[in-house]
């Protein structure tokens, strides 16, 4: 059955954080002021790379109004950040080498003065050369950006006998697929309120897709223990992944502790486009081969991938698209290479698909040509080869087996829009010549949390409060994917709960449990995961206390809205208020353990996959070359639905990145400098582009006795649109798109009258 | 603080002129000091960008009692400077009598810039997207100096040098066929073309006016195109091809060949000039094209206009 608010009746609720959102009553992290306060601003260099022959402040700091200036000079702990591994300097000493490098920070009374106070520092640059392409960083004569050469990181994987198999094949295909410098685009910019507390502690309110982590960064740089920072990081107004590594936070700390006074840092859009990070630009060069019958024999994928100057998790990015380069597919033999290049580029890091996005596109491309070739449909040749349930991972591990991949397979073949291919009605047909309409399918397969090698901690805690509140904690984070709402919904559907019995706290390192990041589609299978765990003690720990109020059977008992009720007739016997005051102690209950692994030892294997068809019908006007996706159908198989609303708002708005992806989006770089600065060049979709029809089929089923439950369904979304888009191009024009964002021009013809 | 760091933060201040001669008064005491302002719209994104200062002193030109009006007159339209882009989109006298200018301008920007931008700060901006539709329907320019009104003709101005002293109060949209007994059909076209659908900047737009007799000869035909930074211009070669003539497949093959051949746009960083000016040859045959296969959509004095972005 579609996804959408008719068919899911009294499951489609209103989100508890919708009307402050809508409305604009809720005050962002960055919305938020405090007395006394100052504002903080970062100086960026104005160099792609450059030597800092030296920096003088001292004219900015005899500036009234301002409090603070600091430089390397000032930091007490390690001058670097960085979530696996700390290269990326808060403030450069001797060397900057992207536009976004930090190199001073000011404190002052106003914005104003503080940008006035940036102008009077006094840095000396000697200019070096530009490393702006990774091919050519490689080289044994580009300069050196690090220490250990310009490898970030390089992972390769092979199995079988290549050169045989290339050998053996009937048809082989060969392309280089190239993706655009994606941004993530939140509507709130980063920033935050730093505020050193009268106990000595510094509160840190900022948004970040991990309150632990950024926690534990602040007070490798601040050199203080970790229990003296407290980081608040929710409400956060989007983020994608482009939050989860450190942004303006190590600025605000820094200030607010040297100035002993509150301070307030918020990127303007300028500042957020040039500092910020961005999807990896990556060039992916593949060969593909298939016998006559289109039995994939041969695979081969080299991946070229520009991490910008500094690491974050270009490593990670790498070894995720490593294995989707691989993805739902068996072949007889495969080889990949891949490596992630430091360059003088913009920083490249975490962003929605982690790598998948690439690889799918390339891979999916792959199969579209093959099957051309074949003379065979797209979708029947994915059939031919895709895995079985019983199959083992891309990489050979142990993975969940589902049936997923034959289900969505299935469900775009007998989706109304392929049907529609297959029969084109005479009013889906265009009057005027240089429209052409054009339908292309992709396939997905996305693993969720972060893979085997990296600690993946999960967990939640449960109580009943003073106030009679049940009161749910998690260390997730609310980027407006609905996360309260997700949470809301299972207490609600699982418990019995009402909506107005909960408290949901979350974002607050102070008060929440450490259940690891919201990050890799992870956080409501998780949170699904600790509901679950926590179902019977919880339950059992409030009957029996309610049982002992009462004077009754527990059994007897059953949680209901409002309080205890009586099993049998519903009746409320105890409200929670009460339950709370009549308890001899408190009821707490907490539980911990990691996202599920493959028991292998390949860094970055998963063990939970999410399957995804995605079906588009786009016209192509050939006057101007542009595209329009005008229908879309996808199919996602991740088990049960969690919450109808979030789903479908995570597939369509993955979508809409994707369709960005593909048609619009990039942030050019030339010579190490941003040409898109702001929104007004850097072009998101809009609602004229995403105006199409839009089906979601969710597949619930899963095996018997799987235990774990919804899987992630956070990046699927924004995955498989891309190849879909660029088959259903080819379909209309017969021309094959293998960089994105598709240029009109590929696809412009000269009108000709009939 | 000193004083020059005082200056340097304080904000602009705003002068209310209450009429065109005030308005110049104000330009010619503080000179490269002041701006004039009628949206804002353009001028915000540029300071934004810091790619203008933010002046001293900034002339709203809002505060002039009458510089919005949008009026029918006994032989055209007559639309204030002022008068916001939303206003003259929605107005049934601009609807009727200039719908091309309509189309064009609604695919200025987005819905916010054009509650707050202006006709008259699109035109001087020189490269605005209503520019060709303007051209095409042969507007005039009313300036006053400070003392007199001076009109002159859009693709004039265009020619001329960018600065001009004193300010723009009014576009002319003549009715050039009123008087006439008139059983020409009339029919306009407008095309944007962005990397985007909406609220972006042009790569290429094309305005078309025209005028048929019943025998399918264009009588009259005015074809501009502009897009980007190019500064709008005719495309008089295509017209000359097309001009009493009855436009077959092999006249569209001449028509497109001189189009691409005139139209010169300025460098885009984001678009190469050959996409751009395949864009507005194709967009321009297509038009014809198509008022060839279907005579009647245009009807009679009501043009086809309706795709402002395609």
């Amino acid at each position: 059955m579609l996804l959408n608010r008719s068919t899911s009746r009294d499951r489609w609720r209103v989100r508890p954080d919708g009307p402050g959102k809508v409305t604009g009553k809720l005050a962002y992290l960055t919305d938020m002021t405090a007395p006394n306060m100052l504002h903080g601003m970062v100086l960026r260099s104005p160099h792609p790379h450059a030597r800092i022959v030296s920096i003088q402040t001292e004219k900015a700091m005899a500036m009234a109004g301002v409090h603070a200036v600091l430089t390397y000079a000032d930091v007490p702990g390690l001058n670097r950040f960085g979530i696996a591994h700390p290269d990326h300097p808060v403030f450069c000493e001797d060397r900057v080498r992207f536009v976004g490098d930090a190199v001073a920070a000011v404190a002052a009374d106003t914005p104003e003065l503080a940008a006035e106070a940036l102008k009077r520092i006094e840095v000396v640059y000697e200019p070096l050369p530009v490393v702006d392409d990774p091919e050519l960083a490689l080289r044994d004569d580009a300069p050196r950006l690090h220490e250990q050469g310009n490898v970030l990181h390089s992972n390769d994987y092979a199995f079988g006998d290549l050169e045989a198999a290339f050998a053996a094949c009937a048809h082989i295909v060969e392309e280089t697929y190239v993706t655009p410098r994606q941004m993530h685009v939140y509507m709130e910019t980063e920033g935050g309120l730093f505020v050193p507390e009268e106990n000595g502690r510094l509160t840190v309110y900022s948004p970040t897709q991990h309150g632990f982590m950024d926690r534990m960064q602040l007070a490798r740089i601040l050199n203080r223990p970790e229990a003296d920072i407290r980081v608040v990081s929710s409400p956060i107004g989007g983020s994608f992944g482009g939050k989860d590594e450190l942004n303006v936070q190590p600025y605000g700390a820094l200030l607010a502790l040297a100035c002993g006074r509150p301070v307030k840092l918020h990127n303007s859009r300028f500042e957020s486009v040039r500092a910020g990070l961005k999807r990896h630009p990556m060039r992916i060069a593949m060969r593909t081969g298939a016998d006559a019958s289109g039995k994939l024999l041969a695979h081969q994928a080299r991946i070229v991938s520009d991490a910008g100057p500094y690491s974050t998790l270009s490593a990670e990015v790498l070894n995720f698209a490593v294995e989707h380069v691989l993805g739902p597919y068996r072949y007889g033999a495969a080889e990949v290479k891949s490596v992630s290049v430091f360059t003088n580029n913009g920083m490249s890091g975490e962003f929605r698909g982690f790598g998948g996005n690439q690889a799918i596109f390339a891979l999916e491309g792959q199969l579209d040509r093959l099957a051309g070739k074949l003379g065979m449909d797209p979708w029947e040749l994915r059939r031919l080869n895709l895995r079985k349930p019983e199959d083992p991972g891309p990489f050979g591990q142990p993975i969940v087996p589902t049936d997923g991949a034959r289900q969505v397979w299935e469900a775009l073949l007998e989706s109304r829009l392929w049907r529609e291919r297959s029969s084109p009605s005479a009013e889906a047909r265009p009057r005027e010549p240089w429209r052409k309409i054009g339908y292309g399918a992709a396939f997905v397969m996305h693993g969720s949390g972060l893979g085997v090698g990296i600690p993946d901690p999960a967990g939640g805690r449960l109580a009943l409060a003073a106030d009679g509140k049940i009161e749910a904690a998690f260390g997730y984070e609310e980027f407006g994917q609905g996360l309260i709402a997700s949470l809301e919904q299972m207490l609600v559907e699982s418990y019995g709960f009402g909506p107005g019995d909960l408290r949901i706290v979350i974002g607050d390192t102070d008060v929440v449990p450490d259940s690891g990041s919201s990050t890799a589609s992870r956080a409501t299978s998780m949170m699904w995961k600790s509901l679950r765990r926590l179902h019977g003690p919880f339950t059992e720990r409030l009957l029996g206390a309610a049982a002992e109020a009462l004077g009754r059977e527990a059994r007897t008992l059953r949680i209901g809205e409002g309080g205890i009720r009586s099993l049998e007739s519903g009746e409320l016997l105890l409200s929670y208020g009460d339950l709370a005051r009549a308890a001899s102690e408190p009821i707490v209950c907490e539980t911990s353990f990691s996202f599920p692994a493959s028991p292998v030892e390949r860094v970055g294997s998963h063990y939970l996959y999410t399957y995804c068809s995605v079906a588009v019908k786009a016209e192509v006007d050939t006057r101007t070359g542009r595209v329009r996706v005008l229908d879309q159908f996808h199919a996602v198989a991740a088990g049960p639905v969690v919450n109808p609303q979030g789903f479908l708002g995570q597939i369509e708005g993955g979508s809409g990145m994707a369709l960005g992806f593909a048609l619009t989006e990039d942030a050019v770089m030339e010579k190490g400098v941003y040409l898109t600065r702001n929104l007004d060049t850097y072009l998101i979709p809009t609602i004229a582009e995403l105006s199409g029809t839009f089906e979601v089929l969710p597949i619930e089923e899963l095996p018997e006795g799987d235990e774990h439950g919804p899987r992630g369904i956070g990046e699927v979304g924004s995955v498989g649109l891309a190849p879909a888009i660029a088959q259903a191009v080819y379909d209309a024009t017969g021309k094959r798109a293998s960089k994105l964002p598709i240029d009109p021009e590929l696809l412009q013809e000269r009108f000709r009258a009939e | 603080m000193a004083m020059e760091e005082k200056e340097r933060l304080r904000s602009p201040s705003v002068w209310l002129p209450r009429d065109p001669g005030e308005a110049v008064r104000l330009k010619e005491a503080f000179g490269g000091d002041a701006v004039y302002v009628a949206g804002s719209t353009l001028l915000r994104t540029q300071w934004e960008a810091g790619t203008a200062p933010v002046p001293a002193h900034l002339i709203d030109l809002a505060s002039i009692p009458g510089l919005d009006r949008i009026e029918e007159t006994d032989d055209g339209l007559v639309i204030g400077s002022l008068a916001r882009l939303r206003d003259c989109a929605a107005h049934p006298a601009a609807a009727g009598k200039a719908p091309l200018l309509v189309s064009a301008v609604k695919a200025i920007a987005g819905a916010s810039v054009r509650n707050q931008a202006t006709l008259g700060g699109n035109v001087v901006y020189r490269v605005g997207d209503s520019m060709p539709a303007l051209l095409a329907l042969d507007a005039e320019l009313i300036w006053h100096d400070g003392r007199t009104e001076e009109t002159i003709g859009a693709a004039e101005w265009l020619a001329g040098p960018s600065a001009r002293p004193g300010i723009l109060t009014a576009i002319r949209l003549p009715d050039r066929e009123s008087g006439m007994t008139s059983n020409r059909r009339r029919w306009f076209a407008f095309h944007k073309v962005g990397r985007r659908e909406a609220f972006v900047p042009s790569l290429v737009t094309v305005a078309i006016a025209a005028s048929v007799a019943p025998d399918g000869t264009i009588a009259d035909i005015r074809i501009a195109a502009g897009g980007g930074q190019t500064v709008p211009r005719r495309l008089t070669d295509a017209e000359r091809l097309l001009a009493g003539r009855i436009p077959d497949a092999e006249l569209l093959e001449h028509v497109y060949d001189a189009a691409l051949e005139q139209y010169a746009p300025a460098p885009d960083p984001f678009a190469a000039d050959s996409y751009r000016k395949r864009t507005a040859a194709n967009l321009i045959a297509a038009e014809l094209w198509k008022s060839l296969r279907e005579p009647d959509r245009a009807g009679k004095g009501d043009g086809d206009a309706s795709e402002s972005i395609d």
